[in-house]
């Protein structure tokens, strides 16, 4: 009976609390990943989602929205309510499906919390691949044009773009390598070792432990600086010259129309996840990139690569 | 709610047919031989060769039968209600969760199911209030799934 | 003290034993719930197990997803309501069992061949994972694209009754897997402007619609006389369980071995693994005739199959960092987090973390024996609450378990769907298992079909251009054509 009696008073207060206009946040925020639980962006939803837990006071709850290459769980994002109570990790992908027609959702369409991490792509062959420098495979490649596949994510996927937007800025018909699409990078790097394609562009983390098993070599990092994971490795431009980067990144967002001192309380809230020891010590066991920008910084960012990301896109044939 | 196969055969022929026609209008893939008509259309194709002999079988086993036969239940309104409403209870989660909440619309749902099953109404109730309740702590406590609140959002706890 | 006396006191430490006694109970309960799958436990393990040793970390994973897998048989037996995706091949078989009385038998094979299938699939990780691993990596698309052939043949076995239902069904399947954007054109199909179809259509929504709904609805439609389905108490399940191990020692094995091989596969797991034994279980049979009448033969053998997959999974897992399966590619980021980096030098650098977990996978299914005994005793009294009170909570429990998928009531939606077209199927004898199968395999054959013609620029013959392909090819065509032919010879030779 006590119990009952004491459970019904915490109700109570609860209510009056809330009708009280407690501040944000007073219940639990759901946390939206559009991608699947296990992934590199999964990780990183859910290492952010227990770190803001402790600084809201409020439990966050991860879920995975999945399905239609990130599209699904892009809108799920947008059109929640601006209430704070549900935000989302957002990745490179707004800024190329709209390109795309998939959906008219793009990186203006949310309120720009914080970027937190991006990861460059690197240039993967086989470890038994005749290639030792990204010189010898664009040789290669420009010498047989069509002969030698690509994979390491779906048609028209970021690191479709990393391969064929440097062979465009290197003068080379993009279209030279086809694009074998692939569900992620895990199969393509597979098929890579199986020998079924010869080069996969993906991100360096998503190649590490095949890297470090020996099966597969990284030539060059599409970054304009070596990476933490590989200090060793050149990047795109020391090896070919040309000035073109790409990077998988995420960043929080929510719904559009968010209330100013909410956006200020989360990204107070996200900034010391950011910096604090944990999050240094999980992106070095992950071998992940650090990358930080806020608000407008962050809006800023977006807007180019939305810019960016249109343009190849439209060389390539792949937007509409 | 037995069908006759030629019956059955017609309406898979008809969706065959329908996803044949509507995959012409699939684009080809820059840089893909295949496109993405080739599979359902394949798929469809094949539907469509299995529909028939559906219908061949069908009419040449059907002899002196109905083409469709009402199953016993038909004539059974306390049944047909259970039917519909174990379909509607579904339908009612979807449209109402979000505006009623877990709670109400999870009561409604179990109570009304109890008592067309002919659970007498005072147990109906109090099983339906309990179950909810340990469904709802497993799911949304420990399995963290946001239920919705619906209304009572305010009073979320 | 050497590495395997550490890696002992590791897994027999009290906090690390606690913490697999309390995954057990959650893998348990999860596997039990229709809609809720080993994959889903382990994601909801991850933000616990930030906050726990390596050892216990992956303690934690290894237990509750075997155990997972077991008790997605026991809904299957008692309800025919598979829990997990990898228990519908056999659902059927399993509930005929019941039926006839005999679900003692049924669950009794279910729990101890599990546990002996997922001591075998420890076994072999233990003494060939590299060498198994480098033989995995040689699979490129077209050996998938063989090897996902011939998974689908399987519908054609089990449904040997009513082929061309069957085939229909399958067929269903198929397209139903061609919906959304997740194709490799990228292109939205049959998605009618809606962003939700874009994803396209889930298996576990249209599996509980297909096998929970429809049971459901049968139920709610039965004018005969309410009564228990089953008269007889469930006995001891651990009765007649030695008979059955010394009467189907090579399906045991075939089973065991065909389990790890599949697990070990990227991208195949638990679910093909069991689908793929239940056909072979039935082909090599001496009574095929009683497969789906409610014979233990096919139990046996797929449900070990599932749970040797399991374990077969971690076998690139852990030499490569390439997931085995849904469960794997989720194991992968927490040994990153723990410091236990994927690959080679994960067996040498540190061998008490990766004898630690052999020693993890061996205890979890030890204790599965008894644990599993008590959920199916406490299980069983689900028989004896009446239906008109069980089937609605049950329906309930689909719905929660369906939204909680992908947390969107668009899936109950699909769930409505799917059931209502089950049991109208159903009620005109088609087989829905093969249209489960067609969902599962349909988007891997076409990937691997693009794909490998994007790689052979159009070429048909490298599909057996490569040796393994080539094998793998000569097995399904073989599977295709040879019984034809061989009844066509035997009529010959007769007349």
């Amino acid at each position: 009976m006590h119990r009952i009696v004491r459970a019904l008073g915490a109700l109570v207060f609860a209510c009056v609390a809330a009708t009280a206009g407690a501040a944000y946040p007073d219940r639990p925020v759901t946390l939206i990943v559009p991608w699947g639980a296990g992934g590199g962006t999964d990780a990183v939803a859910r290492f952010f989602g227990s770190m803001l837990e402790k600084e809201l006071g409020q439990p966050v709850t991860v879920v995975n929205r999945t399905g239609g290459n990130g599209v699904v769980g892009h809108s799920a994002i947008a059109q929640a309510a601006p209430d704070g109570y549900t935000i989302g990790l957002i990745t490179v992908e707004i800024a190329m499906m709209h390109w795309q027609g998939l959906t008219d959702l793009s990186p203006a369409s949310y309120t720009p919390l914080a970027l937190v991490n991006a990861d460059p792509a690197g240039f993967q062959v086989r470890a038994d691949s005749p290639y030792k420098t990204v010189n010898d495979a664009i040789a290669a490649i420009k010498a047989n044009p069509g002969k030698f596949k690509a994979s390491g994510t779906g048609q028209g996927g970021i690191w479709q773009l990393a391969i064929a937007g440097l062979l465009a800025d290197l003068k080379i018909d993009p279209n030279a390598v086809p694009w074998v699409p692939s569900n992620g990078a895990a199969p393509g790097l597979q098929d890579l070792v199986a020998g079924g394609v010869e080069f996969v562009p993906c991100s360096l983390p998503e190649a590490r432990a095949l890297i470090d098993a020996g099966k597969v070599r990284s030539l060059a990092v599409f970054a304009d600086k070596p990476p933490a994971l590989y200090p060793n490795l050149p990047t795109i431009k020391q090896a070919t010259g040309s000035n073109w980067t790409t990077a998988a990144w995420r960043g929080f967002a929510a719904p559009k129309g968010l209330p100013k001192d909410i956006e200020t309380r989360l990204v107070a809230a996200l900034k010391k996840a950011y910096e604090s020891k944990e999050y240094k010590d999980f992106l070095a066991q992950r071998g992940f990139g650090a990358e930080w920008a806020a608000e407008g910084d962050y809006a800023a960012f977006m807007a180019k690569a939305d810019a960016d990301m249109g343009k190849v896109m439209k060389t390539l044939g792949l937007a509409k | 709610m037995k069908v006759n196969d030629a019956i059955l055969g017609a309406v898979f022929a008809v969706l065959g047919i329908a996803v044949l026609w509507h995959v012409q209008s699939f684009p080809a893939v820059h840089g893909q031989r295949v496109g993405p008509a080739l599979f359902p259309g394949l798929i469809a194709g094949g539907l469509i060769v299995a529909s028939f002999a559906l219908i061949v079988q069908g009419l040449r086993e059907r002899g002196g039968e109905p083409w469709f036969a009402a199953p016993d239940w038909w004539r059974s309104p306390r049944h047909v209600s259970a039917f519909l409403l174990t379909l509607a209870a579904p339908a009612f989660y979807i449209v109402g969760v979000g505006t009623l909440g877990f709670f109400v619309v999870s009561v409604v749902v179990l109570a009304s199911l109890f008592i067309v099953l002919e659970v007498r109404p005072l147990p109906a109730i109090v099983i339906a209030v309990v179950a909810t309740a340990v469904i709802w702590y497993a799911f949304y406590k420990l399995l963290r799934v946001p239920l919705p609140w619906g209304f009572l959002q305010a009073h979320a706890f | 003290m050497g590495a395997l006396e550490t890696a002992f006191a590791m897994v027999f430490d009290p906090y690390n034993l606690w913490v697999m006694l309390a995954a057990s109970v959650f893998g348990l309960f999860v596997g039990a719930v229709p809609g809720l799958t080993a994959t889903m436990a382990t994601a909801l393990l991850v933000p616990v197990t930030f906050f726990m040793a390596p050892i216990p970390a992956i303690a934690a994973i290894v237990t509750a997803t075997a155990m997972a897998i077991f008790s997605g048989d026991i809904p299957g037996c008692l309800l025919r309501m598979p829990g997990t995706p990898a228990s519908a091949a056999y659902t059927d078989e399993a509930y005929a069992m019941t039926r006839k009385g005999q679900a003692e038998l049924a669950l009794g094979a279910g729990l101890v061949f599990s546990a002996f299938g997922g001591l075998f699939g420890t076994a072999v990780l233990i003494a060939s994972a590299p060498a198994l691993a480098e033989f995995a990596l040689k699979f490129s698309s077209f050996e998938y694209f063989w090897l996902v052939l011939l998974g689908l043949s399987c519908a054609i076995v089990i449904t040997a009754e009513a082929p061309l239902k069957g085939i229909v069904s399958l067929l269903l399947g198929l397209l139903i897997a061609c919906v959304g954007l997740g194709n490799p054109a990228g292109y939205p199909r049959f998605t009618f402007g809606n962003t939700e179809l874009l994803g396209g259509i889930g298996v576990i929504p249209m599996m509980i619609g297909m096998f929970a709904v429809s049971e459901i609805l049968r139920f709610v439609v039965d004018t005969g006389p309410r009564a228990l389905i089953v008269d007889k108490p469930i006995g001891n399940i651990f009765t007649g369980m030695w008979g059955l191990a010394k009467k189907y020692p090579l399906q045991i094995f075939r089973g065991n071995v065909l389990g790890t091989v599949v697990g070990a596969l990227p991208g195949a797991g638990a679910d093909i693994a069991a689908w793929m034994s239940y056909a072979v279980s039935k082909k090599f049979s001496k009574e095929p005739q009683k497969f789906g009448t409610g014979y233990v033969e096919g139990i046996v053998e797929s449900g070990s199959a599932n749970n040797s997959a399991l374990a077969g999974a971690w076998i690139p897992a852990l030499v490569f960092g390439i997931p085995g399966d849904s469960i794997t590619a989720i194991v992968i980021g927490v040994l990153y987090m723990k410091n236990m980096a994927p690959g080679p030098t994960l067996f040498t650098q540190n061998p008490q973390n990766i004898y630690a977990v052999y020693l993890l996978f061996i205890v979890a299914n030890l204790i599965m024996v008894p644990l599993g005994w008590a959920c199916i005793k406490v299980s069983k009294q689900i028989l004896r609450v009446r239906r008109e009170v069980l089937m609605p909570i049950i329906l309930l429990f689909c719905i929660v378990g369906t939204f909680a998928i992908n947390n969107t009531v668009f899936d109950v939606g699909i769930m409505l769907a799917a059931g209502l077209i089950a049991f109208v199927l159903e009620q005109n004898g088609f087989p829905i298992a093969p249209t489960i199968l067609g969902v599962v395999l349909g988007g891997m054959l076409e990937e691997n079909f693009v794909s490998s013609m994007i790689k052979s620029d159009g070429q048909l013959t490298a599909f057996f251009g490569r040796p393994i392909a080539a094998v793998l090819g000569a097995l399904t065509l073989a599977a295709w054509f040879l019984p034809p032919v061989i009844k066509r010879m035997r009529k010959l030779a007769g007349a």
